[in-house]
């Protein structure tokens, strides 16, 4: 019963994660066997942390993957209690209307929503930039600057998973059973108290593990950066998953990519324990 | 933001209360909403109006000469086709394997189960990157590579789907499963007779978030095929339409491409959504 999706994810995740880690430390084209990998020991994390070009632009891409993590999470969790709580509480009328239109962006594939936010986008025909005109702000360069197409890019890749995460939190607020806000209630607790004080530590769980999985999407946005801003301007939107598939894949630096690779996986290990030790710890106080 | 919190004896300001919630919920909505509106509405537009500032909302003749020339660039039939083997054959693996290791982890007993459970589980939370390199070159050797093979053969199993099977299947009586043995049914009989039926809206589920990640998943595809365009499914023949998307006058015909992509997966979505949320609801998946 097992052998087929076990044997499967042996050799197509387990097996390949352990090559990644072993061709870090070698010096091996991408487009040659493995047998041509030669070890080079800690050379390849000598030059991604080094000063030389490479060096400055994975850790640009490392930046701007945290950067861009961060953003997309800061956005996505706060929003998404704020309509789980709309959608599930407020008793509206038309309410799964609104939940089933949130969550039909997330079946929306990714190239189409960058095809479609790169017209948006657009500085001069682009309708963002005319809504913005009507309440009288300014024209923004979104994608074409440095300063903002990374943001850009984070509020696309909320506009699509924002209605996700709001599912998740409505199943988290699902298993709050009533009786204990109508305890706090008779108790006097009142709109924002009953927030602080019942919902969001009863929703602490979902939100701990939402904000685990927005962070592992994060880490893989791609197609926009590929098709629309190639990693720029100036390197800006330059994230993890294109930069490694560029200089591992393209490039065919395997070993080099490899060792990326392997930074990554160790940064995310490391900070996913983190959140959970700390997590953890809240807990227990 | 939470009404059960905030009702207030007078009855006015409640009403003032719910109806800036229901403003804000139209608000939401719209918002959500916009930018697929708008991508219809441009697939219609003719060039001319595609070019105007300000730009035309409502396309004013609205005409399927986009689409035409979509047609003309990409070969879609071919792309669907490729799409839906990539995604059909990849789900139905995935529904197998699901809930062929969902079962033994929900009521098999065995040696180093737990331990095999968590690294399973461990690997959903992998991003796909991290192996991408030794993969292609993996499924390179073993001559699969610019082939719908290997886009398909690496993604059979997922740990997503067997943690959810686990989850639902465990939910099954033991008793049911005792009594067929007692009949001298076979295992697979007992999988797919009494497990699978019980556990089909799951399935449901499962099938329709494994045919939309796979229909939309482009990186793998465009890695592994390498350029050889007859196996491109959708989403990256659809690429191809980039280069005309530095000029205004094609926002038609990009945005017809796009609308192409976007409609299998969500008229699947229309009519699946409500095993998906129903599912995750009951899947514990949140950590409850």
């Amino acid at each position: 019963m097992l052998a087929p999706g076990l044997g499967l994810i042996v050799v197509f995740i387990l097996v390949p994660i352990a090559l990644t880690v072993w061709l870090a430390f070698t010096k091996w084209s991408a487009q040659t066997p493995f047998s041509t990998a030669a070890f080079i020991g800690l050379d390849n994390f000598r030059e991604i942390f080094g000063s030389s070009s490479v060096g400055r632009d994975f850790k640009g891409a490392m930046v701007n993957t945290a950067l861009y993590s961060l953003l997309s999470i800061a956005l996505i969790l706060p929003l998404s209690v704020a309509f789980g709580m709309l959608i599930h509480q407020a008793e509206l009328r038309g309410a799964d209307i609104l939940r089933t239109i949130l969550f039909a962006t997330y079946m929306v594939p990714m190239i189409a929503v960058a095809l479609v936010f790169s017209k948006l986008y657009s500085p001069s025909e682009g309708p963002i930039n005319q809504i913005l005109s009507w309440v009288g702000i300014g024209p923004q360069p979104w994608l074409s600057s440095p300063d903002t197409a990374l943001v850009s890019v984070v509020l696309l890749n909320v506009w699509q998973q924002v209605g996700y995460f709001t599912i998740l939190i409505i199943a988290g607020l699902t298993q709050i059973p009533t009786s204990v806000y109508e305890a706090a209630k008779m108790d006097g607790a009142r709109g924002p108290a009953l927030f602080g004080h019942i919902t969001l530590p009863l929703l602490k769980r979902t939100l701990l593990f939402s904000g685990v999985i927005a962070l592992i999407n994060a880490v893989q946005v791609f197609e926009p950066v590929a098709l629309i801003t190639q990693g720029g301007p100036v390197g800006s939107t330059n994230v993890m998953t294109y930069h490694i598939r560029r200089v591992g894949i393209e490039r065919a630096q395997g070993g080099l990519g490899s060792a990326m690779s392997v930074t990554l996986l160790l940064a995310l290990v490391v900070t996913v324990t983190a959140v959970f030790a700390f997590a953890r710890r809240e807990e227990r106080r | 933001m939470n009404t059960q919190g905030r009702l207030p004896a007078a009855g006015a300001n409640a009403n003032g209360w719910r109806a800036f919630l229901y403003l804000l919920m139209i608000a939401i909505a719209v918002a959500s909403a916009f930018p697929l509106v708008w991508m219809v509405l441009s697939s219609l537009k003719t060039p001319a109006e595609a070019m105007q500032t300000p730009p035309v909302w409502i396309p004013q003749t609205p005409s399927l000469e986009s689409y035409q020339k979509v047609n003309e660039l990409i070969r879609v039939g071919r792309s669907f086709a490729n799409s839906a083997v990539i995604a059909g054959v990849t789900t139905a693996g995935i529904l197998l394997t699901s809930l062929m290791a969902g079962y033994a982890f929900a009521k098999y007993r065995f040696r180093y189960r737990e331990a095999l459970f968590a690294i399973t589980i461990a690997t959903m939370f992998l991003p796909p990157i991290v192996t991408l390199i030794p993969l292609y070159r993996l499924v390179g050797s073993i001559g699969l590579n610019a082939s719908l093979a290997g886009v398909i053969i690496p993604n059979l199993a997922n740990a997503f789907g067997i943690f959810l099977m686990r989850q639902f299947i465990a939910g099954v009586p033991d008793e049911l499963l005792e009594a067929a043995r007692l009949d001298g049914a076979s295992e697979f009989r007992i999988l797919f007779r009494i497990v699978a039926p019980a556990v089909a809206p799951a399935l449901a589920a499962l099938a329709l978030f494994a045919f939309v990640y796979h229909w939309n998943s482009y990186l793998w595809p465009l890695t592994v095929l390498q350029g050889n365009s007859d196996n491109y499914p959708i989403v990256i023949s659809l690429s191809r339409l980039l280069s005309y998307n530095r000029s205004a006058v094609n926002t038609g015909l990009v945005m017809a491409g796009a609308t192409l992509a976007v409609l299998p997966p969500l008229v699947l979505f229309v009519f699946l959504q409500r095993f998906f949320v129903r599912t995750i609801t009951a899947s514990g998946m949140t950590g409850q």
